[in-house]
């Protein structure tokens, strides 16, 4: 808890699931294992995106390092035993919910790479009809024989 | 006030005006014919601008601000008795080597450009003169090096493109070199006005060492434009290639640029400060090195203007030389090695335009017999060669003994007792690359076939230049005491 | 409060809706509308710069009625007004003067959607520079991304679409790594807002715990700021997308988009991060050793290259390792060296893809450096423009660029043990510059007797010789009073802290 008035700190995890540095990291990465696969996750989408030649394994790529983060912010959010905050019972302490910030944000991370993920096929389209391969280097060397 | 801003500003815009006016014509356009109208466009000006820069003169002793750049750095003029010398230097020159053009240009594309670029250079140089603090020195030192680089390339061949590119990158390099040296200063001091020693005086104990290092790389840095080794290369590339009027403004004027920075900056740092200490030692090092190896090139040079070339390399060291010992005789000897090189080699580099105009021949060993043809020309070129080697009554004789008296009295280890050895070397290496031209002019030998000579004596625009020339470099010789107002 | 605090608001949500409204418009009247929001919104940010001059603080508006910790906000100073006033100014000059190209390489049909994708563009760097929220900071820098891919496409070549797919995927990747290094700066403090995060961190960083994930997280954010504003070595995708696309859309990307991300970077260190602790991280070496390979190296290549576009936009890779130079000085005169040179950069860039668009047009429509022989008497406002253009970057006294190398050597002069490299790597720099820079410019100015190309009047291309006229003017004036300016940034700076 960094600043006590602020309620809806998110980072009010059990101690343990902090990452220290003195602590030794073995226990730490199990139970912090949510984030531990969303930052491997986040690791394989990005090396996708950069390094495959495939435009639609690129795409997916994107996709995985995208889905990765919104895992991460999930499982930041979510804090065990309490429920969304929607107040039914009448219960009104801030104690018995969680925070619903990481939620918007995944909701809006969504949105946004839907649109990048549908400008980015579109693209692909356009470039599979004029040169009728997925292969970026492949077009590269199309485009320069063309010579334009 | 006024007088400096018009001399300044008058011939850059006026420059800009024929840029504009006589533009080379496109592919499809008429070409402008008036030549008479550009000519006389261009005469008018380069009076006024003498007369105003004249005027500018009388009224000296005034400073002022023209803006601020930053908040600390203003661009600020003011005349001293350097810069006066200097811009005197420059008014003969432009004005001899300008109308010598009117006749040598004739045949030459692109005129307008000419002209406009050589009265922007005029206006270039009178700012320089007049600059006030560094980083108007430095402003004006790049706008000289671009102003004149289109002199260079004017005729606009490969080798000449390649050449203006060189001069540019060299000149660039050298003061980009002297920027970073201000940069530093700019610590130091409170002002970068050229005031004897304007250094902190707690920066020069703390970080004597320190300011010892940025002195030589601003003394290197402007060297470049002075032609001093090892940064001399641009010269013999840039002069051959050039117009021979543009290479006469080149090696008697904008070379001095380097000098006048020199001069500048060892004022700045002030000569107690320099005395004794590395850098001077490795200063006369290198200016003693392209003494000697600049002579020992021009000796071995077979093309006239290439071999002229490298005699500037030469003899621009023995001004920086005599700077370099630091003491009055040498800096007298070095003022009037100023005056005498710029009056001489001008008038030698047009000698050599008119050679190249009136028979073509570009080669020192072609010349033979020109006495014949242009016997005029030929004997203002022996004078004036004298005037180099150092022979009394010419200036360059009184400025080689003071620079010598200077260098004995000044008590520096070797070097001292060096120098005079190699400047008494280098003379004789001047000799022997300047006289054999006159010798065979006059004499060419007996196997020579005189018949298809004849007369070429080139027209007055031609050779009132150079007798003007010729004469003030005798004149100097015989009143050096009419520039003492320099160093009392 | 002021009526006045309304207007970054206003000139949001203007272009934003406007760009809306561009797509059920016809291609004139888009292009009004384009212009006078633009205009609109410069006018707009005049009145807050002077405002905010006036008042001498900065303001924070809140988006709707929450206060801090829950509510977005827009937070604007000289700093923020100034750049958006600058931003409508360069983008106003470069569609004018790219107007005319664009009806040769652009369908006519398309025209309306260029409109949209501009006004998109304005509105997300409007938004970039004043919005106090770190996630709303990252969707508009999404937008950002997606308008400027559009911008860059529009010109439908083959070149072009590959060029805005390698821009997207790299803008993707650092889009990506900021927003994770945003997550996990949410995680580590519990706020979105600018203001809270800072507070939090200086906390964070007094007691001394998550030391490393701080640092990853400003890391991530670092690096993928860099990727998209092409610091080397991530400037693979620049020479293609600036290189290719239409001459409005070069002009923009290089001086406005990226400049957006470095100005983005720059709020992030000052209002997110705290300027002294992220001095002390080792992440302004990092910046810098990269600011010093991408000025030697942009260079180099711009010097093998003989596409006149190219050229121009991987001097953009050196102007851009400046930038970071001084930003990795970490003392407060880099940083304003910094902001002065992304002025000074963006002003000149702009102009000189408007001025090599008119010597291509005498040149056959050739962009090669040989067939450019002679075109600065063939179109002799774009060959002065061009050779204004080259002297600024070259850094030749009175024009701007002279200005930031001079506050550059200056700030480098106050670090121990930066001093030396940065001098010396800016003294490689200015001759390299030089080197390709004039070089071109001779080339311009070489005449070829008989040219097979025909040139063009001041008649036939009036705006277009206006907009360099007024480039121009903009470049003298940044290089002769640059002082008020550099005051106003060190004021701005002032007020992030």
């Amino acid at each position: 808890m960094i600043d006590g008035r602020r309620k809806f700190d998110i980072c009010v995890a059990p101690s343990h699931k902090c990452s220290g540095i003195e602590v030794n990291m073995g226990p730490n990465l199990l139970a912090n294992y949510g984030e531990a696969v969303s930052a491997i996750l986040f690791c394989i989408g990005f090396t996708n995106l950069l390094l495959q030649t495939n435009l639609i394994k690129k795409i997916i790529g994107l996709n995985i390092m995208d889905s990765a983060i919104y895992l991460f912010l999930a499982e930041k959010g979510y804090i065990a035993g309490r429920v969304a905050p929607i107040v039914v019972d009448g219960v009104t302490s801030t104690e018995a919910y969680i925070n619903p910030i990481p939620s918007g944000l995944v909701l809006t991370g969504i949105v946004v790479s839907v649109s990048v993920t549908a400008l980015m096929l579109s693209l692909t389209i356009r470039l599979y009809t004029r040169y009728h391969t997925l292969d970026l280097d492949e077009i590269s060397m199309q485009l320069k024989k063309e010579g334009r | 006030m006024y007088c400096i801003l018009l001399s300044i500003f008058f011939p850059i815009l006026a420059g800009l005006f024929l840029l504009i006016r006589f533009r080379t014509p496109l592919a499809g356009e008429k070409k402008n014919e008036d030549r008479k109208k550009l000519l006389l466009l261009t005469g008018t000006f380069l009076v006024t601008t003498a007369l105003l820069t004249a005027a500018a003169l009388l009224t000296a002793t005034e400073r002022f601000t023209l803006f601020y750049l930053t908040e600390t750095l203003p661009i600020y003029f003011k005349i001293d008795t350097t810069g006066t010398l200097f811009s005197l230097l420059a008014m003969i020159v432009v004005l001899c080597a300008g109308f010598f053009s009117f006749e040598y240009m004739k045949h030459e594309e692109r005129e307008g450009r000419y002209y406009g670029f050589y009265l922007i250079v005029f206006g270039v140089l009178n700012a320089l003169c007049f600059a006030g603090n560094l980083i108007t020195f430095y402003l004006f030192f790049e706008l000289l090096t671009l102003s004149s680089m289109p002199l260079v390339l004017h005729c606009g061949t490969k080798e000449a493109v390649m050449a203006g590119l060189k001069y540019l990158f060299y000149s660039l390099c050298g003061a980009y070199a002297g920027l970073f040296g201000i940069y530093f200063l700019y610590q130091y001091t409170d002002t970068l006005t050229f005031f004897h020693g304007s250094l902190y005086v707690t920066a020069i104990a703390e970080h004597g060492g320190f300011l010892l290092l940025i002195a030589f790389i601003m003394i290197l840095g402007f060297g470049v434009k002075a032609g001093m080794f090892p940064m001399h290369a641009w010269l013999p590339t840039a002069h051959p290639v050039a117009p021979a009027p543009a290479s006469a403004l080149l090696s008697a004027m904008i070379v001095k640029a380097g000098v006048l920075a020199i001069i500048r900056v060892t004022h700045f740092f002030g000569d107690d400060f320099l005395q004794g200490t590395w850098v001077q030692t490795a200063w006369i090092c290198l200016t003693l090195v392209t003494i000697f190896m600049g002579s020992l090139l021009a000796y071995r040079e077979p093309i006239l203007k290439k071999r002229l070339a490298y005699s500037t390399v030469s003899q621009l060291s023995y001004i920086l030389f005599g700077l370099a010992v630091m003491n009055e005789e040498a800096y007298i000897g070095s003022v009037l090695q100023v005056l005498a090189h710029g009056f001489v080699k001008a008038a030698l580099f047009l000698c050599a335009g008119a050679f190249i105009y009136k028979t073509g021949k570009t080669r020192v060993d072609e010349l033979r017999g020109i006495g014949r043809e242009m016997p005029l020309t030929l004997w203002c070129w022996t004078i004036a060669s004298l005037g180099l080697i150092g022979i009394p009554p010419t200036g360059g004789f009184i400025s080689k003994w003071y620079l010598a008296i200077g260098s004995l009295k000044s008590n520096i280890p070797v070097l001292g007792v060096l120098g005079p050895i190699i400047l008494l070397v280098s003379a004789l290496l001047t000799a022997g690359y300047l006289l054999p031209i006159t010798v065979r002019g006059f004499f060419p030998g007996a196997d020579y076939d005189r018949n298809p000579l004849e007369k070429k004596e080139p027209g007055k625009l031609m050779t009132v230049p150079i007798l003007i020339l010729t004469t003030l470099s005798v004149l100097i010789g015989l009143f050096p005491d009419s520039v003492a107002f320099i160093w009392h | 409060m002021n009526f006045v605090c309304n207007f970054p608001f206003f000139s949001i949500l203007l272009s934003l809706f406007s760009g809306t409204i561009c797509s059920v418009l016809p291609a004139k009247a888009a292009k009004i509308v384009n212009r006078v929001v633009i205009v609109v919104v410069g006018l707009l940010s005049a009145t807050l710069l002077l405002y905010l001059i006036s008042v001498g603080e900065p303001f924070i508006y809140w988006m709707g009625h929450f206060p801090a910790p829950w509510g977005n906000e827009i937070r604007a100073g000289i700093l923020e007004a100034g750049m958006a006033l600058f931003f409508c100014i360069i983008m106003y000059l470069s569609m004018a003067g790219g107007a005319h190209k664009l009806f040769d390489e652009v369908d006519e049909s398309k025209h309306n959607l260029y409109y949209i994708l501009v006004n998109l563009l304005l509105s997300s760097l409007l938004a970039l520079v004043y919005t106090n929220d770190m996630f709303t900071a990252y969707v508009f820098v999404e937008i950002n991304t997606i308008s400027a891919c559009g911008l860059i496409m529009i010109r439908q070549v083959g070149r072009t679409i590959e060029a805005a797919v390698r821009y997207m995927i790299m803008s993707l990747l650092g889009s990506g790594l900021l927003l994770f290094g945003l997550c996990i700066m949410y995680d580590l403090t519990g706020h979105l807002l600018m203001s809270n995060i800072k507070e939090s961190v200086a906390l964070l960083v007094a007691s001394g715990e998550y030391q490393i994930p701080l640092i990853v997280s400003v890391a991530l954010m670092c690096v993928g700021l860099c990727i998209k504003s092409a610091l080397f070595p991530f400037h693979a995708w620049l020479p293609d997308a600036y290189g290719y696309s239409t001459v409005s859309s070069a002009a923009i990307l290089s001086s406005l988009v990226s400049k957006g991300y470095i100005f983005l970077l720059i709020k992030i260190i000052y209002r997110v991060i705290g300027f002294n602790i992220f001095n002390n991280t080792r992440i302004i070496d990092v910046l810098f050793v990269f600011g010093l390979m991408g000025m030697i190296f942009g260079s180099t290549s711009a010097i093998r290259e003989n596409d006149v576009r190219r050229m121009i936009a991987f001097s953009s890779v050196a102007q851009i390792g400046y930038i970071y130079m001084g930003f990795g000085m970490g003392t407060q005169a880099g940083m304003v060296a910094s902001v002065y040179h992304i002025l000074s950069h963006a002003a000149t860039k702009s102009l000189l893809f408007i001025a090599a668009i008119g010597l291509t047009e005498v040149s056959g429509g050739s962009r090669k450096l040989v067939d450019l022989t002679g075109s600065g008497y063939r179109n002799k406002w774009a060959g002065v423009a061009f050779t204004a253009g080259s002297l600024s970057m070259v850094g030749i006294p009175l024009f701007s660029g002279f200005i930031s190398k001079l506050l550059f050597a200056q700030a480098a002069v106050q670090v121990e043990g930066k001093m030396l490299a940065s001098l010396i790597v800016l003294g490689i720099s200015t001759i390299l510059n030089a080197i390709y820079f004039m070089k071109t410019v001779i080339r311009l100015y070489t005449a070829t007797g008989n040219s097979p190309y025909r040139g063009i009047t001041f008649g036939k291309m009036k705006r277009y010789a206006i907009t360099l006229i007024f480039f121009i003017l903009l470049n003298i004036l940044l290089g002769v009073s640059s002082q008020p300016i550099v005051d106003l940034i060190e004021q701005g700076l002032a007020m992030f802290s």
